[in-house]
């Protein structure tokens, strides 16, 4: 038995060898016998189909769904086959929701021979909805009342209607005692979403209910929510419109689901598994005519709470917006609500298994209605060749604009970045001819955007491209940005070109991705790229205090005690007395040169290095700015051609508290060093190294706080990271606002940007300022949440 | 399976069949069968089995890297699921130089479960590389334990694998054996043609 159960387990369970091996060393029978097994027991049958529930277009939908509703009602006797039945809906319909409608159509036939099937489920599933009401966990909860509303024509009554309206009375309170509240945004979402399954459900019904709701919800819906500029994914630039300016999430929502009730609820790319063919229409007239049941109450308490995941408005993106011949549903159409919900739930909740992830992504087609979609892999050239009134969404656009939205939520998608990569990388492995020409044209809108993205975006997508790319031979036409490799340094293209470059070298090296480079960008990659040691600078005689460096470096490299160091950094300090300059800043450049060329052959020998000369470092770093400041330009300067480790090693320093987070962003900010008059603003690795400084203050500051609740043991970490803020605000707003000494006269030659250089600085200026000052509100909120 | 809680797929942050057979198997009077041939686990008495090493683990072991994979490309890719503690490469016993696996230690639990759920199974320097939970490095762990001082995957390899060092190594040394009989062979018709001249 234990042998079904496992491979029942799903996905691609019941290998050989994995059992093979959990087999007891004893206790291994012989491979054989299994052959001989009778068909397994009814219990294991049903959980078999209900997993693969409408994944094949071979099969057609009333007959799998007829098949399991008459397998399950022949066997509910017994007990195994009750309480595995009502556990994996209550799963299946979270982890799985684009087979929610399925699942329905199950019961909905089951209703019609064994009643009692639906009143089990029914009193599972609602005390698991107020449960999740409870606790705040709304996806949940969405998917519950999604699942409820499907199974809305069975439902005694105005079925799950009066559930939609306590929820939204409990939405009205909270909008109207707070203009920043998002629990209500969240709940009209939900009774918004829940809508359509149940007009889709009782066809014919409910028409009143609906458009009443609507009335109420349209107060909600239609007012632009006081966060929604802070997590708008463009940001545009003075004078333009965002062009997701009016696309908050719910106000689409209204719209479609206003235009759809004008339509009499066409809904037309909902599935509806449960209308049968018209030769059956006996047994149609049988499911019509079942018993229906009274929906048990479901509770919501008088005061709802936002839940563990912070709440914010959405605004709908994507990436195949304006098309000469749209690829996507429009924004005006229910359709693209509906999908991109059904794809981010199964996305989100099914992050434990990205190939099943990416196996829904390339299989969207099968769980919508037929013709909802093109062929899959139609080329985007032949959709102008469809005729009229024909549907020209193309799956693979539908499904790639869906991960994207992801990579580009604000402030944050709900689980790493680096998944949403991983998905993309295997929906590519699964059917790379589908995906590929899709994911191509995703990237050209987003480089075609990448002036008014939201700087976070704009890197995140950089740091996606280049690691996508590295799992993909590196593979890219270049050649159709090839005349942007002549823009100044500082154009938004030529940032990301430049940057993400870099990001493909650290992944791989110089010399292999010069290989996958058309001519022009060749000169991009430097000789010094291709080194993996850089020179030290020390061993040039013409370097002042080579022989100093020289022998810092010698003693550094056979372990040589602290009391053998200090005399060679007395005599640079006495020989910069002499020349007047100063004598810490001096020594320290030798210093902590010498520290990286000694480790320069991996992370780990630098890592020891510092370790080593940890309390001389640490001296350093307490003695002044402007030691501290070295610190970072002798790293910085020694790995230039490197960045990516000079990161590493940075975010090391500040974990040992050599250096202050602060000293980090006056060096990339204030100081110049990390590119002059506003140029590093452009660096994509400048944006790296103060990102992730800042994310691990904040992130320090969420540990304790977590942790030391509200006795006061955060205070200082709080105080620490508000200045912090204040110093970037410093910092930004005056390159921003244009007021900065270095662009008021610019000292540094134009290179090629001509006279608007100074515009375009400002632009990167007040770009970084946006994404900043969003962090520090993100924190504030939620600091504000934790006092509560 | 660890936990009553079972999904409807597979989960990717469980850890590996080789870990949990090898873990049933624990038996001193055995010889045991090795995941890619190295990272061995200290022989520690079974005290509590109920007790999971696992349950709480940050590190994790990486597999089938190229030789010439640096410190800092591993770095690069699972920094992504959040701040690299430590990461200890694998040496050659003998060479020293990297033979193809690492252990990367992560601060919190969190982080090491969700690079087995996005890292493992996807690509660095274009090789499809493993990733296992692993109950923590220990000392002379990161030393390959085949003949040659490599893991002991990369002795009897049939296949050429130019970014582990071509061919197996006991392999390798048996061609080497051949090559140079041929060459006495080659060697000696050229002596052979020299005197019939």
């Amino acid at each position: 038995m234990a042998d079904y159960d496992r491979r029942g387990g799903g996905g691609g369970g019941g290998n050989r060898k994995r059992r093979y091996r959990e087999d007891d060393d004893y206790d291994r029978r012989p491979q054989r016998r299994r052959y001989n097994d009778a068909p397994p027991p009814a219990h294991i049958r049903i959980r078999k189909q209900l997993l693969v529930l409408a994944e094949s277009p071979l099969r057609g939908w009333h007959e799998e769904v007829q098949s399991i509703a008459h397998l399950v009602a022949e066997n509910y006797d017994k007990d195994e086959v009750k309480t595995g039945f009502l556990d994996l809906v209550a799963q299946l319909v979270i982890e799985q929701p684009l087979k929610t409608p399925f699942v329905a159509a199950v019961l909905l036939i089951a209703n019609s021979v064994r009643p009692e099937i639906v009143t089990d489920v029914l009193n599972k599933i609602a005390p698991l909805t107020e449960q999740q009401i409870a606790v705040g966990e709304w996806r949940s909860v969405k998917l519950y009342l999604k699942f409820l509303a499907c199974l809305q024509s069975c439902l005694d009554g105005d079925g799950l209607f009066p559930v939609l309206e306590e929820l939204f009375n409990r939405a009205v309170e909270l909008q109207t005692s707070n203009s920043d509240d998002t629990i209500g945004t969240e709940l009209v979402k939900i009774i918004l979403l829940t809508v359509p399954y149940i007009m889709a459900s009782a066809p014919g019904q409910g028409q009143q209910k609906a458009a009443d709701l609507m009335d109420k919800t349209d107060v909600i819906a239609s007012e632009p929510h006081a966060l929604q500029v802070l997590i708008d994914p463009y940001h545009p630039e003075k004078g333009d419109d965002s062009p997701s300016a009016n696309a908050s999430l719910i106000g689409l929502l209204q719209k479609q689901l206003q235009a759809e009730a004008t339509n009499g609820w066409e809904l037309s790319c909902l599935p509806r598994p449960w209308a049968l063919p018209l030769e059956e229409v006996e047994q149609q007239e049988k499911i019509d005519s079942a018993q229906k049941h009274p929906l048990p109450s479901i509770a919501i308490p008088e005061t709802v709470v936002a839940g563990p995941r912070p709440l914010f408005p959405e605004v709908y993106f994507s990436v195949y917006a304006n098309q000469e011949v749209e690829s996507v549903p429009p924004p005006s159409s229910i359709a693209a609500s509906l999908i991109r919900d059904g794809l981010l739930d199964t996305i989100n909740n099914l992050d434990f298994n990205r190939h099943v992830t990416a196996r829904y992504l390339i299989d969207l087609d099968c769980y919508f209605a037929h013709g909802t979609f093109i062929k899959r892999a139609t080329p985007f050239d032949r959709l102008r060749d469809i005729e009229g009134g024909r549907p020209t969404w193309k799956p693979e656009d539908v499904a790639v604009d869906a991960v994207f939205s992801q990579l580009f939520q604000l402030p944050n998608p709900e689980h790493k970045l680096v998944f949403y990569h991983s998905v993309l990388t295997e929906a590519c492995k699964l059917a790379p001819a589908a995906i590929a020409p899709s994911l191509g044209r995703a990237i050209r809108y987003s480089y075609q955007n990448l002036h008014r993205l939201d700087l976070e975006l704009a890197y995140r997508f950089l740091d996606w491209f280049a690691h996508h790319l590295s799992n993909f031979g590196f593979m890219w036409k270049w050649q159709e940005w090839k005349d942007d490799v002549d823009l100044p340094d500082i154009h938004p293209c030529k940032a990301f070109i430049v940057g993400a470059l870099d990001k493909e070298i650290r992944l791989s090296f110089a010399q292999r991705i010069k290989g996958t480079l058309p001519d022009e960008y060749q000169s991009l990659i430097g000789p010094e790229k291709e080194q993996d040691t850089p020179e030290f600078k020390f061993n040039d005689e013409h370097t002042p205090f080579s022989a100093e460096g020289k022998e810092l470096a010698a003693l550094l490299k056979k372990k040589a005690t602290d009391e053998e160091i200090q005399p060679v950094i007395d005599r640079i300090h006495s020989a910069a007395l002499e020349q007047s300059i100063d004598p810490l800043v001096t020594s320290t450049d030798v210093f902590v040169t010498a520290v990286c060329w000694v480790g320069s052959k991996s992370l780990s020998h630098v890592l020891a290095a510092i370790e080593r000369t940890k309390d001389r470092l640490l001296d350093i770093g307490a003695a002044s700015e402007a030691a501290r400041q070295q610190i970072i330009t002798s790293v910085m300067a020694y790995w230039s051609a490197h960045p990516g480790v000079a990161i590493s090693i940075v975010e090391k320093l500040l974990n040992y508290s050599i250096i202050t987070p602060a000293a980090v962003i006056n060096w990339a900010l204030v100081s110049g060093k990390a590119g002059s008059g506003g140029d590093a603003l452009s660096k994509a690795w400048v944006f790296e190294l103060v990102f992730q400084t800042v994310m691990k203050v904040t992130g320090r500051v969420r540990q304790v706080a977590s942790a030391g609740t509200a006795d006061g043991t955060a205070d200082p970490e709080v105080a620490a990271m508000r200045d912090l803020f204040k110093i970037m605000e410093d910092a930004l707003a005056s390159w921003a606002s244009g007021s900065k000494d270095e662009m008021m006269d610019p000292a540094e030659p134009m290179d090629g940007a001509g006279g608007n250089r100074e515009d375009i600085v400002q632009r990167w200026g007040e770009r970084w300022l946006r994404v900043f000052r969003r962090r520090s509100a993100i924190e504030e909120a939620h600091l504000q949440v934790g006092t509560q | 399976m660890r936990g009553g809680y079972r999904s409807t797929v597979e989960r990717l942050d469980r850890p590996s069949a080789y870990y949990q057979g090898r873990n049933k198997r624990r038996r001193p009077d055995r010889g045991r069968e090795d995941r890619d041939g190295d990272a061995e686990m200290a022989d520690k008495p079974e005290e509590k089995p109920e007790e999971d090493p696992l349950a709480n683990a940050t590190t994790l072991y990486v597999g089938n890297l190229s030789f010439y994979t640096t410190e800092e490309q591993v770095y690069d890719l699972f920094s992504r699921c959040g701040e690299v503690k430590r990461l200890i490469m694998g040496l050659d016993r003998f060479q020293k130089t990297p033979c193809g696996f690492c252990f990367v230690e992560y601060y919190t639990h969190q982080d090491a479960l969700d690079c087995l759920k996005y890292i493992g199974g996807t690509k660095l320097d274009e090789r499809i590389i493993r990733t296992d939970l692993d109950p923590g490095f220990e000392e002379g762990r990161q030393y390959g334990r085949g003949k040659s001082g490599g893991q002991v995957r990369d002795e009897y390899r049939d296949d050429f694998d130019e970014g582990r060092g071509g061919l197996g190594r006991a392999i390798q040394s048996e061609r080497m054996r051949e090559v140079d009989r041929h060459r006495e062979a080659d060697q000696r018709m050229e002596d052979d043609y020299g005197k019939t001249r």
